[in-house]
């Protein structure tokens, strides 16, 4: 079977059509998201309502619970006080603009799923909020996929796509698949980023898609964010925050 | 010249070219009195700062009449911002019969600096320069800040995310008591970061000179002011880094 994966669209809907209109092209036959539907972007309530008609299953991000319970960050949800500031500006934006029916979506969506031998989360087993950095120490990267009893890991929360094996250590061979990110990617491009994965060959495609990033650009400045997560936006810089400390283990 | 009077050497050039370095090398190789002048810096001293971390031994002018007073062994270097009327000084510089040194790019195109100077100086060769419009100066005095937050606000001035910049420095105050000038030229590659030769100051808001400087063409001047007034920390923060930081120093004294 076929998969699509998707991950952190933040509520930049012309991403999410893009991507679906390309999952459409390669055949894919259920979707799988990871989470972090809102956040950032101009269109929150826009993309949950996509979802929800495409009946895709999809754990809760990291924004997802935030908007749901409130801010109780760890340190590495804001690698700065700008950061920081920017982030709350856009919780606070995102909060009265979802609906009550977004909101009560989002409360109900499970921290993970399952299919076979593959598990899927936003940032890892153990939380939304940590991240699985492609550099983080390997015998704790290992323990996250055992944790979560597959023997293969679907994640984002880093907004880069990237492809981890295990080959050394355990036989059948263990990964952590990181889908990228549909609506704030940060791998210097504004494309949109998601995977496909072949259950009976395990292969793994990493898709980058083009998109109309100019139109969420205007619809940021016409709804009133900030200005720069538009030009973050253009550069595929993400918006405010940053992940970089592959050793920090998420306290939340 | 007269045998009382001082050597004077006036230094001029456009933004970025590399004027203060130019001073800086010059200090480094004098010897006897050195003195440094920068007319028109007002409560922005960024040039002037940067120097006197440097050359702690230098001294400084703040009115042209005080080069008058000056005996014959003093050296003094007059750094005339680009956005200066040299016509203007025109006058002092002649009664003091200052060497006029122009500073200016490679093969860059006769000028009004040419014509004003005595001798050219090679700078910076500065790729794709765009003629500036507007120069924006701010005090940042108090303001402390956390490094990766001044990082991210320097990439985004630098990369245009607030228009198009054309030069950009700037002394900041660091949460770990150190001082640091970022400098920046379009066309150049990347920027340059010093930390200056002060005292860590882990005191509570530092009462020493902090500010920026850009040029540039039609940039947002509120978003800049914005963004450093989102990276200020708090005095709660402040205070609990520096106790941090203390209790830390205190231990390596000790150890």
């Amino acid at each position: 079977m076929k998969l699509a994966v998707i991950s952190c669209i933040h509520g930049n809907s012309a991403a999410l059509d893009a991507v679906l209109s390309d999952i459409d092209h390669h055949h894919a036959e259920q979707i799988y998201c990871l989470g972090d539907l809102v956040g950032y972007g101009p269109d929150p309530n826009a993309v949950v309502e996509t979802i929800r008609a495409l009946a895709i299953p999809t754990c809760q991000g990291c924004w997802d619970e935030d908007i749901v319970v409130g801010l109780d960050a760890c340190e590495c949800s804001y690698p700065s006080l700008l950061a920081e500031r920017r982030g709350k500006l856009a919780h606070a934006w995102t909060s009265q603009a979802i609906s009550p029916e977004t909101r009560e979506f989002l409360a109900q969506l499970p921290l993970s799923l399952r299919l076979d031998n593959l598990c899927f989360v936003h940032g890892s087993p153990n939380s939304q909020h940590e991240y699985l950095l492609p550099e983080m120490d390997e015998s704790i990267a290992l323990e996250r996929v055992m944790t979560a009893g597959a023997e293969v890991l679907f994640c984002g929360h880093t907004h880069i796509p990237y492809v981890r094996t295990f080959e050394d250590s355990h036989v059948p061979v263990h990964r952590i698949i990181n889908a990228g990110s549909v609506g704030e990617p940060r791998h210097g491009r504004p494309n949109a980023t998601y995977v496909l994965y072949e259950t009976e060959t395990q292969q793994v495609t990493l898709r980058e898609v083009e998109y109309d990033y100019q139109a969420t650009c205007a619809a940021i400045l016409a709804k009133g964010l900030p200005p720069i997560f538009a030009w973050r936006l253009a550069r595929g810089l993400e918006f405010a925050e940053r992940a970089d400390d592959p050793t920090h283990i998420c306290d939340r | 010249m007269s045998v009382s009077q001082p050597t004077v050497i006036a230094i001029a050039g456009a933004a970025g070219v590399g004027k203060t370095t130019w001073v800086r090398q010059q200090l480094s190789q004098a010897t006897g009195d050195r003195f440094y002048f920068c007319p028109g810096v007002g409560n922005v001293p960024i040039d002037l700062t940067q120097i006197m971390s440097e050359f702690p031994t230098i001294q400084v002018l703040t009115e042209q009449q005080e080069v008058y007073q000056l005996s014959a062994q003093a050296t003094v270097y007059i750094e005339l911002g680009f956005h200066l009327d040299l016509a203007s000084a025109s006058g002092f510089l002649d009664a003091v019969a200052a060497k006029r040194v122009a500073v200016l790019p490679l093969g860059a195109e006769k000028s009004d600096w040419h014509d004003w100077a005595d001798q050219v100086v090679e700078g910076a060769t500065i790729a794709n320069w765009v003629e500036p419009s507007h120069l924006q100066r701010a005090v940042l005095t108090g303001q402390v800040f956390d490094p990766a937050s001044l990082n991210l606000f320097w990439f985004e001035l630098t990369e245009a995310a607030y228009g198009q910049i054309c030069r950009a420095k700037g002394i900041f105050d660091l949460v770990d008591g150190r001082a640091v000038c970022f400098d920046f030229v379009s066309g150049l590659s990347g920027s340059t970061y010093t930390e200056l030769n002060l005292h860590r100051w882990l005191d509570g808001r530092p009462e020493r000179f902090s500010g920026i400087e850009v040029v540039g063409q039609a940039a947002d001047q509120a978003a800049i002011a914005q963004t450093l007034a989102d990276c200020d920390l708090s005095d709660a923060a402040i205070a609990h880094y520096q106790a941090q930081l203390k209790q830390s120093l205190g231990t390596e004294e000790a150890g």
